[in-house]
């Protein structure tokens, strides 16, 4: 087991009454991307500026690579790059300056700058004002300068937002690129799930300041593994099924049963037996999305 | 920690905010500067001595009738020896001239022109970051708070001397081709002390203008490098920057209106405004009150600057950054 590189314990924030993040706990290791889901007001933000030393957790640690943030912030922050919220860089000032900025504080030479901005692609646009930037061209200088100093573990609230579906492909390429090639640990959290799924290795669902769920992502799917079946008469269906003593979710034109695929064949036999008509039997690969919405009780994602 | 004083300087220059310091004080000294030139075309300089005599005439009529405040009438009384003493000497005062007027702007600015554009320069320097969500990323660096701060109040520092240098370097430039050069060994006298209704003379002495103008700016560094500390807690404290600019503002004036119409209530002295004209003390301009003397004065300020300091600091590492 190799050393994790972002260990989240017990993380809790209480600001007056109100509880806003509640025991959160994760890690993770080298070369790992790692989703995190949660509605709005779920506190995802909050738990990200604990995880950067924006905001003092009220009981509970964060370690980088072995260092407290609370105690080691200089050495924690060394390994972290980051984007919290919005890509908010120096509208005043040029990419390159922004750049140089960042550079000049973790006292890494000019090279680096070509080397991020060649990263992003962002290296023709780089001596204009950021002011004029779209939001996916900001959202690009913000990984670049979460990049510099070459971080071990970059934490990005929502890097998608902004970009057109070409934009967040790319930026789905390079996450995965920097995790598998670099080793970098990837901490994410975005609204859109299918990007989680596609991009990362583990996810966790935080809803109301509690951590819900946490595993990979095939973990979490497969664990509800079903067969959907089509038919013309849920009931007598439902029946049937309940007869081989399996059970089953029954909608208006269609049921469901926990089997694996290898199983369905006799049931499908039994219900034509019976007089049932089968139009069609598919295994139901349940989505992030129908997880989520049931680990939060349906609520929007945000 | 040189990197972040880098940084800082470069933002305040991005952010013209310097710009628009220099602009504002170069149209003050460009209609001073013509409006000097106006009277000292239009005078006869012949009979100054008959002219300084009737302004003496006048400042006593007025305080004879007594309608004014008593700190007004303390200043004009000061004005009176001034004057009389320049006559018994039978050296003309005042007389418009490039090196008076690049000494009197410590005065004249000083008090609240400069420390209005240290508050401008200022209330950005860590409100604005937070307006526009940029500390999230200068925060999240392997630099500690407090050594981000330091860098700001240096950076402020450093914008507080070039403003100050830039000012007299302005009224130089403008006053020259107008007004008559000469005069930098000229002699001035300053100490004049007020005790009661009468001046105190013996500690009067002779300093060549130029001394004199040293004295004044120095004097008025100081005072602007603690308005910097002021205005950096207020910059602290507010996420606006308007806001930051506005309390600095209300303050300075609300002081001074303060210290004129309530002169009996003593705590006044504490207040900061009370200390800020160092150079109009300097040269003979009474305190608002009497225990002030030029020790108190900048201990005053010392002290305000060191607790604002502390506040700020105090503040800007512990606190959470939402957004």
């Amino acid at each position: 087991m190799t050393q994790p590189t972002l260990v989240a314990s017990h993380l809790t924030k209480v600001i007056g009454k109100r509880t806003i993040v509640d025991a959160v706990s994760f890690s993770l290791g080298p070369g790992e991307v790692f989703g995190f889901l949660g509605p709005n007001g779920a506190g995802k933000t909050t738990t990200i500026r604990m995880l950067v030393g924006l905001i003092r957790p009220t009981k509970g640690t964060v370690t980088v690579c072995g260092h407290d943030i609370q105690r080691q912030f200089e050495a924690a922050m060394r390994n972290v790059g980051c984007i919290v919220e919005n890509p908010d860089l120096y509208r005043f000032m040029t990419g390159r300056e922004n750049l140089e900025h960042f550079a000049r504080m973790l006292g890494v030479g000019r090279d680096e700058i070509e080397r991020v901005a060649a990263l992003v692609a962002l290296a023709h646009r780089l001596d204009h004002r950021v002011g004029t930037y779209s939001l996916g061209m900001r959202q690009r200088l913000g990984i670049a300068q979460a990049m510099i100093g070459s971080p071990i573990v970059l934490i990005l609230d929502e890097p998608a937002n902004g970009l057109d579906p070409a934009g967040i492909r790319e930026m789905r390429e390079l996450l995965r690129g920097l995790a598998r090639e670099r080793g970098m640990s990837v901490f994410v959290s975005s609204h859109l799930l299918a990007e989680i799924e596609l991009m990362c290795d583990r996810v966790a669902i935080i809803h109301k300041g509690r951590m819900l769920r946490e595993g990979t992502v095939a973990e979490l799917i497969s664990s509800r593994r079903e067969m959907e079946f089509r038919v013309d008469d849920v009931a007598r269906a439902a029946q049937i099924i309940a007869a081989q003593g399996l059970q089953s979710r029954v909608d208006t034109d269609r049921l469901w049963v926990p089997i694996e695929e290898s199983e369905a064949p006799p049931v499908v036999a039994a219900l034509a037996a019976g007089g049932v008509a089968v139009f069609h039997a598919q295994r139901h690969v349940e989505t992030l999305e129908d997880l989520f919405l049931q680990a939060t009780g349906g609520e929007t994602v945000g | 920690m040189i990197p972040l004083i880098q940084n800082e300087t470069l933002k305040v220059l991005r952010r013209k905010r310097f710009a628009v310091v220099i602009g504002i004080l170069f149209a003050i000294q460009a209609i001073v500067t013509y409006s000097q030139y106006r009277t000292l075309k239009n005078r006869d300089t012949s009979n100054w001595r008959a002219e300084i005599q009737q302004r003496i005439a006048r400042y006593q009529d007025t305080v004879r009738r007594g309608r004014v405040a008593p700190t007004w009438v303390s200043a004009m009384r000061a004005e009176v020896n001034r004057l009389q003493f320049y006559l018994d000497h039978d050296i003309e005062p005042d007389r418009p001239s490039v090196p008076l007027f690049v000494r009197n702007f410590a005065n004249v600015a000083g008090f609240l022109l400069l420390p209005l554009l240290i508050a401008v320069l200022g209330s950005d320097i860590v409100s604005a970051e937070n307006a526009e969500g940029t500390d999230k990323l200068l925060l999240t660096r392997p630099v500690r708070r407090w050594k981000i701060l330091a860098s700001k109040l240096v950076t402020l520092w450093i914008f507080a001397t070039l403003t100050l240098l830039c000012g007299a370097l302005l009224c130089l430039i403008i006053s020259t081709p107008f007004l008559p050069r000469g005069g930098w060994t000229a002699p001035t006298f300053t100490g004049f002390r007020l005790s009661g209704s009468a001046v105190q003379l013996e500690g009067v002495h002779q300093l060549p203008l130029w001394k004199d103008a040293l004295i004044a700016y120095g004097l008025e560094w100081f005072a602007l490098s603690c308005v910097a500390a002021i205005s950096l807690m207020l910059s602290v404290l507010f996420k606006s920057s308007a806001a930051a600019i506005g309390t600095m503002l209300a303050s300075l004036i609300g002081g001074t209106i303060l210290t004129r119409v309530s002169p009996d209530w003593t705590a006044g002295k504490y207040l900061f405004v009370s200390a800020l004209p160092l150079a109009d003390y300097y040269t003979g301009t009474p305190p608002p009150y009497e225990e002030m003397t030029m020790a108190f004065c900048i201990t005053l300020l010392a002290v305000w600057a060191i607790v604002t300091t502390a506040i700020s600091f105090a503040i800007f590492t512990r606190r959470d950054v939402f957004g």
